[in-house]
């Protein structure tokens, strides 16, 4: 395990497994994460050797990005109340894993603006392919990217990717996602709603046969701070049963 | 721009350029002025590093945007226990730099990318500032103090973007020598540069 500190530092381990176990094997190695710092420290010199002048027009583009993007508050420790129904949430779920992970899975925001293209891309799709029973739902999506409040965060993870885009002052959420493999009939994808309550399902996803799901509309759920995908039963669960495949951290107002 | 009716963050010093390490705080409540100071002083190094890894400049600057907005989120996340902030920053951009080549890679595209690579002369030589040129001096003496064995699964992996499996294949090393040799590799690179610990 201790070997592996080296691949950790250079970002060289590329199995999800292996690098859950060892950030958990660090988590209770102080002279190991000790090492790894650094380690990494040594692995930025290799970085800063290579520094080149970026193209003065990124600046720009950056700090116009930023007055766009909600700053993360600092991680505080639960207050016991939390921890308690956290821990409870945590008994009855296998989403108690992730919740622990989110820092590091939270690593993926994109610009409301680039999401809310991708989701318009699919209400177009979806237009025109003249699916009449589907107008309410496209109704709604654009109600929750017309809204002066939208949000939204993207994650990639492996071969699967979601984007979900938020609007508290509609109460409500999209979820797209591409990438999904199909599933044999007898299971099915699950979205969740995920918070310290633990988490309630947000409906089924039925991805096309190019792995992508019709934008799926649902309720914010109070409190709710993250949503994920898993794969249950046909018919759904009423909680989680398996470890999912997706993970994002939903936008706080 | 921060908030005219709040003093400004103590410790700030009037005459000596800020730490990063400051800079970061300030950008986690908010202040456009420190991040703007911050980009000046990581924008190059992670342009830099990213560019080495992802190769394609278009690509490289999408990368250097997305690691720097992640900054500017995250900046409250940053924690002076475990690192230093420029090592927190070039954390953050090499991992997007590792995700944007890891999911764009194809076997061809792999291919090219080992023909491109020189693991001897691990990284071009156009630094402008004279601190990078320094820098670059350091490290290619202490580079030169490793094992051929020991050099490559650095390089390969920190600019390469490669895993530790794709070094072993490419190496034809068995992985527990990749694992080892790239640990003690770092380790030598370490001591000869005085990384601080």
């Amino acid at each position: 395990m201790h070997a592996l500190a080296g691949a950790y530092a250079l970002h060289a381990i590329d199995d999800d497994g292996e690098l859950r176990l060892f950030e958990e094997h660090l988590s209770g190695c102080a002279e190991c994460a000790q090492e790894v710092r650094g380690l990494a420290e040594t692995a930025t010199r290799l970085g800063l050797a290579a520094a080149v002048e970026p193209p003065p027009a990124l600046r720009d583009r950056i700090m116009a990005e930023i007055g766009q993007v909600r700053q993360l508050p600092p991680l505080v420790a639960p207050s016991p109340s939390i921890r308690e129904s956290r821990s409870s949430a945590e008994r009855r779920s296998p989403l108690a894993g992730w919740l622990r992970w989110r820092p590091r899975l939270a690593a993926a925001l994109t610009a409301t603006a680039v999401a809310a293209a991708v989701l318009l891309g699919v209400v177009a799709v979806r237009t025109q392919a003249g699916l009449d029973e589907l107008r309410a739902t496209d109704r709604e999506v654009t109600a929750v990217l017309a809204a002066p409040d939208v949000r939204s965060a993207t994650a990639p993870s492996g071969a699967a990717g979601g984007t979900v885009v938020v609007s508290r002052s509609q109460g409500k959420m999209v979820f797209v996602a591409s990438g999904l493999a199909s599933l044999p009939d007898s299971r099915t994808y699950q979205l969740w709603q995920i918070g310290p309550e633990g988490a309630r399902s947000a409906g089924l996803l039925r991805p096309d046969g190019t792995g992508h799901i019709s934008p799926v509309v649902s309720a914010t759920v109070d409190g709710a701070t993250t949503v994920g995908v898993t794969v249950e039963p046909a018919g759904g669960s009423e909680q989680p049963t398996t470890q999912p495949l997706l993970l994002l951290d939903l936008p706080q107002a | 721009m921060r908030p005219e009716d709040e003093a400004p963050p103590e410790g700030r010093p009037h005459a000596a350029p800020p730490e990063l390490e400051d800079l970061l705080r300030w950008v986690a409540r908010g202040d456009r002025d420190a991040f703007e100071q911050v980009y000046a002083l990581v924008a190059g190094p992670v342009f830099g590093m990213v560019l080495r890894v992802v190769r394609d400049r278009a690509q490289s600057e999408e990368v250097t945007q997305e690691a720097l907005v992640e900054v500017w989120r995250a900046a409250a996340r940053y924690d002076p226990e475990r690192g230093s902030a420029m090592a927190w920053v070039m954390t953050i951009a090499h991992r997007r730099a590792i995700d944007r080549v890891r999911s764009a890679q194809a076997g061809a595209d792999r291919e090219t990318r080992v023909a491109r690579m020189d693991v001897h002369r691990p990284f071009d030589e156009v630094a402008e500032s004279v601190a990078a040129r320094l820098e670059q001096e350091r490290l290619r003496r202490c580079l030169g103090g490793l094992t051929d064995l020991q050099r490559e699964s650095v390089t390969f992996a920190y600019y390469g973007g490669y895993s530790y499996r794709e070094v072993s294949e490419l190496l034809k090393v068995p992985l527990a020598t990749v694992k080892t040799r790239m640990r003690d590799g770092l380790i030598r690179l370490r001591d000869c540069l005085g990384v601080e610990r």
